[in-house]
Formats: C-alpha cells, sequence, structure tokens
C-alpha cells in the first residue's frame, strides 16, 4: 500500500525564533552562532543573510567577510528546545509515527490518520498554520509516498512552503534531479559522480544494480531503487541512535601533541558520559583533526570489545593520533566519537581485556 | 661445465640456505638458488632480499661457475635421491642437467647476473661469541617478538651490547623477554640493532647447539654472522625501539616462589576451560597458595590449587595463559619467581637464581 508521508522543516529555525524574540532583528541578516571574530561555525542564518551566500556551518569569520552589516547572535539552545517540544507535541496529534531528525525537522507517516478523510496536504496544511499560531514561526512541509520524496519535497518552496509529490510525479521527479540532491550524496560522492558522467536521477537510472553497486558500494542498491522513486525505510520513531560525537574549535591552533592528547580525553569524558547515559558501548572509534589550513582527516578503528569508558582508551585514541600529521602541522579542531552502538550487556561479563605495556 | 658431488655433500649446505627462499616470491630469480666457484670450492647463496645465507660447500671444482637453480626443486630431487648417490651436473645455456645412476633432471636456470646480492656490509663492531650463545639468547626471547604489528620496529628483537655482555629483547606490546648472555669477551659498549623476525627466527634455525664460535658484525644496515661454513646476512629495522627499561617493574611487588613445571602442568589443565580467544586465567594468591581459575563463555570453569612461597596480601591477577606459559617454557631452572604487584600491574618472571632472563607481562581485565 502507498504510504503518505509528511516531512517539516522549521524555516531557518534559529534565526527566525531570535527574530521572533527580538523584532530589531527583523528583516536584517542574522547570524546565530559564534562571535564574528571568533574560529566557530555558522549554526543558522536567517533568508537575508543566506542572500548573500552564509550558510550554516561556514566559519564565522567568513560569513563576516561577505556579510559584514549581518547581526551575530549567540545561540540561546534552552528557547529553541522549547520550541521544538512544542512543535513535536504537535505532530503527535496527527500521528504515532513520528521520526524526530533533529530539533527542528520531522517525518510524519499519516497513512492510518482519518484527519481530513485521510488527506496528507490538508493535514500538512493543518500542521503549518497550528505551527504558526502556537509559535509565530513559519514551517515548510513536503507530502509524499516515502521518506526519501518528502524531504526533497518540503526543500521545494521554501520558506512558509508546501509541496506534493504524488505517486505518478515521483518517478519524473527524481530523473531531473541533481545527484548532490540525493540523500547520501555529499562533496565526494556527488563529485565521483560527476565524473562518471553522472548529473541527474536519470542518469544513474541508465546503469545497473550491479554496477552502481561496484562503484558505490552498499548505497549502489539504493540509488538504484531511489531513481525508481521506490524508498522503503519506514518513519521510525525508535531511532537508533548510530553515532555519538563531541568536536571542538581552538581559539589559537594547536601544535603540541600532549595537549592535542589531553583535549581528546577531555572530549573521550563527555563521550563517555553520553554513552552512559543512553547505556550504550560502542565498537568504533574515530578521531577527527582539522588542520590549520582547513583540511581535514578521519581516522577510525575498531575496538577490541565495546566500551563505554572511552577515556578509558587512551592507548587507542593516540593511536588514531599518531595516524595523523598532529604535532606536525597545526590543528584547528579535534573532534571524536564513537559509532557501531550497542546495548550495554546488561548482567553480561563484558570480554575480557588484555591491558598493553 | 661439469660439476660433481655425493648426495650427502649437497643436501646440508642446501637445506640451510633454502631457508631464506620464500616460497611465494615476487621476483622469478628469488625461487633460485645461486651456485658458484669461490677459491676452489662449490658456493650455494640463497636471498629474499631481506636474508642472504651464502654456504661454502667441500665439493671442489676447477672452472668458474655461476649458474642458477629453482631451490626447492634441486632441494627435493637431491633428497630423494638414494643414500651415497652420486649427482653429476652439466650446464648448458639455460638448462641445467642432473644426472645420478639412471635419473636424469633436466631444470631451467635464470641468468646468474640477475641474481640480488645484499650490498656489501661495512662493519661497525665485529665480535665473536659461541654458537650456542647466540642461540639461547634468541631461544630464550624470540616468542615475544611481535607479529606484523603497525609498530613495524616491534616486529623484531633487539640485540644490544651492554658492557660486556649481549642482550636480546622483544615485545609485542603485551608482554616483553629479555635475555642477557654471559660474559662475551671483546664487546664494545652501547651498540644496538634490530633484527627482523624471520631474520631471527632463520638464525635461531641455522645456529647450532655448539661451542663452535660465530664471528657476529654489526653494520648501520645489516646484521651479519658467520658460523659452520655459512655466512647469514640480514637487513635490519630502521627504527626506535621502545624504552624498555621503563617497562621493567619497580622493585616493589611480593614474589611468588614455585615449582615451574608444576605450575605449568596445572595452567595446561585450567586453561582447557578458559576462554578459547582471549585465553585468561585468573591467579588468586593468599598465604602460600595460589588459586588458578578459569571459566568460558559456556560457563564452565576449572580451579586448581598450587603450593606457593607468598608472604603478601591477598590478591587477584589475571593474565593471558599463554603469555604466562611461553615465559615459564623459555626459563629451564626447577624453581620459578612471579613478582606481582596489583591486578593492573603487570608481573616479571624469572628464574630463581639467575637473572638471566626476565619477563614482562600485562595483566588482562576480565
Amino acid at each position: 500500500m502507498l504510504r503518505k508521508i509528511i516531512h517539516i522543516d522549521m524555516d531557518a529555525f534559529f534565526a527566525s525564533v531570535e527574530q521572533r524574540d527580538n523584532p530589531q532583528l527583523r528583516e536584517k541578516a542574522v547570524i546565530v552562532g559564534g562571535r564574528p571574530d571568533s574560529r566557530g561555525v555558522v549554526a543558522a542564518c536567517s533568508y537575508e543573510a543566506r542572500r548573500f551566500g552564509v550558510h550554516s556551518a561556514m566559519p564565522c569569520a567568513t560569513a563576516y567577510r561577505i556579510c559584514p552589516h549581518a547581526v551575530f547572535v549567540m545561540p540561546r539552545f534552552e528557547v529553541y528546545r522549547e520550541v521544538s517540544r512544542q512543535i513535536h507535541e504537535l505532530f503527535s496529534e496527527f500521528s504515532d509515527l513520528v521520526e524526530p531528525l533533529s530539533l527542528d525537522e520531522a517525518f510524519l507517516d499519516v497513512t492510518n490518520s482519518s484527519r481530513w478523510l485521510g488527506s496528507a496536504t490538508l493535514m500538512a496544511k493543518e500542521i503549518k498554520t497550528r505551527i504558526r499560531m502556537a509559535t509565530n514561526l513559519t514551517a515548510s512541509a513536503g507530502v509524499s509516498y516515502n521518506k526519501f520524496l518528502a524531504k526533497i519535497a518540503s526543500d521545494m518552496d521554501k520558506p512558509d512552503g508546501l509541496y506534493i509529490i504524488t505517486p505518478e510525479q515521483g518517478e519524473e521527479f527524481v530523473e531531473k534531479l541533481p545527484v548532490g540532491r540525493f540523500f547520501g550524496v555529499g562533496k565526494v560522492t556527488e563529485a565521483k559522480m560527476h565524473k562518471l558522467g553522472l548529473r541527474t536521477g536519470a542518469d544513474i537510472k541508465g546503469w545497473t544494480e550491479d554496477q552502481l553497486v561496484e562503484y558505490f558500494g552498499k548505497a549502489g542498491h539504493f540509488f538504484h531503487r531511489i531513481v525508481r522513486g521506490i524508498d522503503d525505510r519506514p518513519v521510525s520513531n525508535q531511532r537508533q541512535r548510530k553515532s555519538i560525537s563531541k568536536e571542538t574549535t581552538f581559539a589559537t591552533d594547536l601544535t603540541d601533541y600532549d595537549k592535542m592528547m589531553e583535549v581528546l580525553l577531555q572530549l573521550a569524558e563527555q563521550v563517555s558520559g553520553s554513552l552512559q547515559k543512553k547505556q550504550l558501548c560502542a565498537k568504533t572509534l574515530t578521531i577527527k583533526v582539522k588542520y590549520a589550513d582547513f583540511s581535514q582527516v578521519t581516522r577510525s578503528l575498531v575496538l577490541p570489545r565495546a566500551e563505554q569508558e572511552i577515556h578509558r582508551i587512551e592507548q587507542q585514541i593516540s593511536r588514531l593520533l599518531d595516524r595523523t600529521d598532529a604535532g606536525f602541522r597545526p590543528v584547528r579542531l579535534l573532534g571524536i566519537g564513537v559509532s557501531q552502538l550497542d546495548a550495554q550487556e546488561g548482567g553480561e561479563t563484558p570480554d575480557p581485556q588484555q591491558i598493553l605495556i | 661445465m661439469k660439476l660433481s658431488f655425493t648426495r650427502e655433500q649437497i643436501l646440508t649446505p642446501l637445506q640451510k640456505v633454502t631457508g631464506a627462499v620464500e616460497k611465494r616470491q615476487t621476483m622469478p630469480i628469488l625461487a633460485n638458488i645461486l651456485l658458484e666457484q669461490n677459491e676452489g670450492f662449490l658456493q650455494i647463496t640463497g636471498t629474499d632480499l631481506e636474508i642472504e645465507l651464502v654456504a661454502r660447500t667441500d665439493i671442489a671444482i676447477r672452472d668458474s661457475l655461476r649458474v642458477t637453480i629453482p631451490a626447492r626443486k634441486l632441494f627435493d630431487i637431491c633428497k630423494n635421491l638414494q643414500d651415497g648417490s652420486e649427482i653429476n651436473v652439466t650446464v648448458k645455456e639455460d638448462r641445467v642437467t642432473l644426472i645420478s645412476g639412471r635419473s636424469r633432471f633436466v631444470l631451467a636456470s635464470l641468468p646468474a647476473n640477475d641474481f640480488p646480492s645484499l650490498e656489501e656490509i661495512s662493519a661497525d663492531i665485529t665480535f665473536t661469541v659461541k654458537q650456542n650463545v647466540l642461540k639461547n639468547l634468541i631461544e630464550r626471547t624470540a616468542f615475544a617478538m611481535a607479529q606484523q604489528d603497525v609498530r613495524y620496529y616491534l616486529n623484531g628483537m633487539l640485540l644490544e651490547i651492554r658492557g660486556d655482555t649481549l642482550r636480546a629483547i622483544a615485545t609485542d606490546g603485551h608482554r616483553l623477554a629479555m635475555t642477557d648472555s654471559d660474559s662475551v669477551p671483546g664487546l664494545v659498549d652501547g651498540k644496538q640493532v634490530i633484527v627482523p623476525r624471520k631474520g631471527v627466527l632463520e638464525l635461531q634455525r641455522l645456529l647450532e647447539d655448539s661451542e663452535e664460535e660465530a664471528k657476529v658484525s654489526f653494520g648501520s644496515n645489516h646484521i651479519c654472522v658467520e658460523f659452520s661454513g655459512l655466512r647469514y646476512t640480514s637487513k635490519l629495522i630502521d627504527g626506535r625501539f621502545p624504552d624498555y627499561e621503563r617497562v621493567m617493574p619497580a622493585s616493589a611487588g611480593t614474589a611468588v616462589t614455585t615449582d615451574r613445571l608444576g605450575l605449568r602442568q596445572s595452567l595446561t589443565r585450567t586453561s582447557i576451560l578458559s576462554n578459547e580467544k582471549y585465553r585468561g586465567v585468573r591467579l588468586v594468591l593468599s598465604d602460600n597458595m595460589l588459586k588458578i581459575q578459569t571459566q568460558n563463555p559456556d560457563k564452565e570453569e576449572a580451579e586448581e590449587e598450587v603450593e606457593v612461597e607468598y608472604d603478601g596480601e591477598e590478591m587477584e591477577v589475571a593474565f593471558n595463559v599463554n603469555y604466562l606459559l611461553d615465559a615459564l617454557n623459555a626459563i629451564d631452572s626447577d624453581k620459578v619467581q612471579i613478582i606481582v604487584t596489583d591486578a593492573n600491574s603487570s608481573c616479571l618472571i624469572r628464574d630463581q637464581k639467575v637473572e638471566q632472563s626476565k619477563y614482562v607481562i600485562m595483566p588482562m581485565r576480565l
């Protein structure tokens, strides 16, 4: 049976909240994040700022250069969390199957909802209106028959948009879509696809599944189906966290190896805390190093046994750091993360562990 | 060119040299050995580019000779001929014919000029040591070498001259083995080299349990050992071996003294029910009593009590039983001493009287 899925995405969420609460910021370029002279990155920016090319994750210094008149605001996560709670509560009125993606974004599977005689479009419209009434903020909605297309749709008509991709339109829609818009296609894969002459969904459709798998691994199966408008991923309200990570950017670049280890261990302690709270153990450890010239590497390894106390496996962390240019090149950012998360084995004894010299 | 010898004359040198020849080579010629005339006698060379073995034989030849022959095949042929067989060799272009009695073998040769030779070693230090001393040093230490570790300098053995003794150290990051030789006359302090794993094992295989002297040279890139008509050369690992002194436990800690063979048997028995993958055994110490406990994932378990001399505090510590057994096997005294500190610190295993060999083992968390 065809599903009805709505994707809701708040418009310039953090920046809109700031503009809502501070009338002086309205119709101005607002950048939420670090200070312009800091080394932080843009967490969100208003549409006025986007016009100048500012986007999230851009270094604040760059944002300041291309948009010097922007107002820089420190993020107020408490407020965002409160708004997030409000809208998610609202979603629950429409479906039991709500999958939150972040503070301001969610999928709703409304296939079994009888509201508005089952019309997903009318439900999306109501959600938008109710969000505006409750929070004084606008959201964009995408409606389609799978997650991939619903998410693409919500982005079509931003801000305050409502866009529907019907099952009849789906396949044709994907054919025209540039490959960069596909789920799971980042900069690297996009460049690789372009090199192979794949620019749109239609190009991908010209390839066999085997060819796609050969070039793109497991993702190839997904691409093969998605260009035919097929995406069976369920909307799941029990989304498992796949990874936990922490990172930090330094006020001045670090060159000292020991200092870097110290920072990594502090971050590791925070990761351990998150794991403990969620009662999870991690099997894969990754560190991320961004050098002063912004080039970035990640290094990972599979741990001999699932760990919760990441800060205790100092040796593994330093082994990863040894595989970078740390100590030889100045470093501006360090991060540590864990993945392959498993529920903590309650009562079961953990695997024995050999202590190293 | 003709050459003749008996099966017995060629077999031993051939067997020694063939050890350096890898079963799978990157270059076809490395499957061959080089036969040549040197000062009137036949000399055989095999190499894998890391190790080179040159054996002098007592087979006299008058003519000059330089030919390469597939090592394995030549060895298998000679080995399977009857005792005392006479073998006649004729070389003609790229074919080598062996005739012995009613058997005839034609082998393909490769140009001798393509046969790689290790660069001439410039010795920094040369000394002589009894073969059995060197062999003993390696045998007591080699098992702790790492295997294919990313820390490439651990995939070998450190040989170090300390005062007038020769010291061998190997570690894989979980345990460390260290052995000192008796005084060796003529040593010069301070030089150390790391011999790669394969080179160590090959040298161990070749050294004889005899009082005969071996001449050892340390160069900057090679080690060379000459003994029993054989010249062994191995490349060295270019790297810095970790500061092993730091690994040696400080004097704190309490000694557990016991019968070596008895302990070894108890460990061997209890280890049957240890986790097959991790091989952990728990040692529980109390007054003059050692309990060895194991448990596997199927919840099967074993426990043995061993009488020991121990007057320290009650404590528990776990180790990989293989590491304990390796150390106990390398020692040859009746009594053994294990110095323990706590559950998170390494233990030191040594001969009760002589302090020539020391084994440091890191514990496990079970």
